[in-house]
């Protein structure tokens, strides 16, 4: 089995690090390999990245369906709950008007929390673990962080170095 | 040829004098180093505080305490009796608050949601400003419910659950369909708020050392920057930033509804949902303004980052709400004065020449005659000053409105025995009180968290540029979301 190594060649701008993508790929290291971080939100097409798969979307689906459905037992259940049936004014038990408000709002709750929780959830959020990382991310700079063959380190140092690779060092894990 | 040459460095010159002209005017066409940008921001944050900073906290603080504290404890222990509520009025200012700071939160939500649904470029260094004064302002619009329920600690009884006699709250009335909204607009907006502030929170924890380290490497939550978690947060924002919008319409509206659902002269309007809509606009929009002033006056180096274009633009939007505002006001006047009512009539003619009417007059010359006199000049409107004394005499008659509209409005009923004007008594405190925890959770906030989205700022940067086409110089965007 080949021992593998964790780089990270931190790049001044997006073009060298969309550049340094591409060479990796030419270089044999497959996109479940590489990862890029950065200070501002870059797209995967800028990149010529695969896109990024997200279940934010339906995690907010979900929500909303189970806020719609805590809203259907508010709604339909609980006035036959009462011992003594309330009757207000003309008003049926599940008044149609009324209940839409209250169906909109517990939906909209549902998949609003949802969807927040569905960040955490799949970011891995919170995480306060060891991570690979350089604070230089935050001042602009475009981190690629790959894994390659411990062999081949040399030559994946220089090919980034020549693209325009400000470091390229070994990923260390270290407390954000 | 010696002509050619002298016409292509004059072209040149021009070029370059444009170039400078478009970098002073805009933000996104002035950029600087992400890093000096970052510098910029978490010095104005972290700066030690100057005297004048604690002598507003020392005020606000003092005001807070007798306003929110001191006598919130006297109205609980002493009753509901020492303020001015009774019959006829029995909403008083805790109402009229509650309305008020609701409307200041619709702006937050406005500048940050529809704004950056329609990719308005202007918004991005002000939208965090914006977004804490959505939180901010419904905290004290939650403050003011419990003032007004008399006893607040029995709020829990508002939650549907059976109590003990097996009674489930119903949802018949606009008070509850009220909590609803209220509750999911708060864990929204909050939730919003902590979207776009969590690449800001990792940048101030690179950024910080010693205590404010750990502080913003707790709040970071471990994020990175990788290209999954700038997916799933782009799609998280992108869902907030629509699904946020019809929460926020929702909740004036029923707001709107604890009135115009009753029977009362002047309440039973079917135009209250929007005129409520836009009245909330037209304050938030006004208090942003004010806000925003305030923090290029009195924080480092944010000259750089909000400027007389951030103002235009507000102004402009205050402008055209202003419009609107006057429009709704005017559909809601003329049926009911064209409605015959007898009891309506009265109202109508207590609110303009009754003890009063110096209100209601100053009601539409702040909230129209100002705005239009001043805000149609892009130069003053441009100017922080000006703007905010706009801002700020919207908010004084947005105010007034409510006033008119909650215990004005119930001081004339359908029997005339009961008739009876509002006089505020241990009221006028806890307004006051929440008035200054409202600025002073922006102060505290100055120095806890990053006012400007650097990220934002950054993004937005990266997408201007300067085009030529034939030859005028414009201003172009890339879509790179």
């Amino acid at each position: 089995m080949t021992e593998t190594v964790n780089l990270l060649a931190v790049f001044p701008d997006l073009e060298p690090a969309s550049d340094a993508v591409e060479q990796l790929r030419t270089l044999g290291v497959t996109d479940d390999h590489m990862n890029v971080i950065s200070g501002v939100p870059v797209t995967e097409p800028m990149l010529g990245r695969p896109h990024a798969w997200t279940n934010v979307p339906r995690i907010a689906l979900g929500g909303a369906v189970l806020g719609m459905s805590g809203a259907f037992f508010l709604i339909f259940i609980v006035p036959y709950l009462y011992p003594y049936p309330i009757q207000v004014g003309p008003q049926a038990y599940v008044p149609g008007p009324p209940s839409f408000v209250i169906l909109f709002e517990i939906t909209m709750l549902g998949t609003l929390l949802s969807t927040f929780l569905g960040v955490w959830l799949e970011s891995f959020f919170p995480n306060y673990r060891r991570l690979p990382y350089v604070p230089e991310i935050s001042d602009g700079k475009i981190v690629v962080f790959f894994t390659c063959p411990e062999a081949s380190q040399d030559k994946f140092t220089k090919t980034m170095t020549a693209l325009g690779a400000e470091k390229v060092t070994i990923a260390e894990a270290r407390q954000l | 040829m010696a002509e050619k040459n002298k016409s292509q460095a004059a072209h040149a010159h021009d070029d370059q004098h444009t170039q400078e002209h478009f970098r002073e005017k805009h933000l996104m066409l002035d950029p600087l180093p992400r890093g000096q940008m970052n510098d910029m921001v978490m010095e104005a944050m972290t700066s030690k505080p100057t005297w004048k900073y604690w002598l507003t906290v020392i005020i606000l603080g003092s005001i807070v305490l007798y306003g929110l504290g001191y006598s919130w404890y006297r109205l609980i222990v002493e009753g509901l009796g020492i303020a001015g509520v009774n019959r006829p009025s029995y909403w008083g200012i805790f109402l009229v608050n509650t309305v008020f700071w609701i409307g200041i939160s619709h702006a937050g939500t406005f500048i940050s949601a529809i704004l950056r649904v329609f990719k308005a470029e202007f918004r991005r260094p002000f939208t965090r400003i914006a977004e804490l004064m959505t939180t901010f302002g419904l905290v004290q619009a939650g403050f003011s419910i419990f003032m007004h329920m008399g006893r607040a600690w029995l709020s829990y009884w508002l939650m549907p659950y059976p109590n003990e006699r097996l009674l489930w709250p119903n949802f018949h009335s606009p008070l509850s369909w009220d909590l609803l909204a209220i509750t999911t607009y708060l864990l929204s907006s909050t939730m919003y708020l902590f979207l776009p502030l969590i690449p800001d929170l990792a940048m101030a924890r690179d950024k910080s050392t010693g205590w404010r380290k750990t502080f913003y490497r707790i709040l970071a939550i471990g994020f990175r920057g990788t290209e999954g978690e700038w997916t799933h947060l782009r799609h998280a924002m992108n869902i907030f930033a629509y699904a946020i919008i019809p929460v926020m319409f929702s909740v004036h509206t029923i707001v709107s509804w604890d009135f115009a659902a009753a029977t009362r002269p002047g309440w039973n309007s079917t135009i209250y949902g929007p005129y409520f809509i836009i009245g909330a606009l037209h304050s938030g929009m006004g208090a942003a303004a004010v806000v925003l002033a305030v923090v290029r006056g009195t924080m480092k180096n944010m000259t750089y980052f909000i400027r007389g274009e951030h103002f235009d633009a507000i102004g402009k939007l205050m402008l055209i709400i202003s419009m609107g505002w006057a429009y709704f006001y005017f559909n809601d006047y003329i049926v009911q004065w064209y409605g015959g009512d007898k009891w309506t009539k009265a109202l109508l003619h207590f609110h303009e020449a009754g003890p009063l009417g110096w209100m209601w007059l100053s009601m539409l010359i702040v909230n129209i005659a100002i705005p239009w006199a001043v805000l149609w000049n892009s130069k003053w409107r441009s100017n922080p000053w000006i703007i905010s004394i706009v801002g700020i005499l919207i908010n004084v008659g947005m105010w007034f409105e409510r006033y008119l509209i909650v215990p004005v409005s119930l001081s004339i009923n359908r029997m005339p025995f009961t008739w009876r004007l509002y006089i505020p008594a241990v009221e006028v405190y806890l307004s006051l009180g929440t008035l200054a925890l409202f600025i002073l959770f922006y102060v505290i906030a100055s120095k806890l968290i990053p006012f400007i989205p650097v990220w934002e700022v950054q993004e937005g940067q990266l997408a201007h540029k300067l085009s030529k086409f034939g030859r005028e110089t414009v201003v172009t965007v890339s879509e790179l979301e």
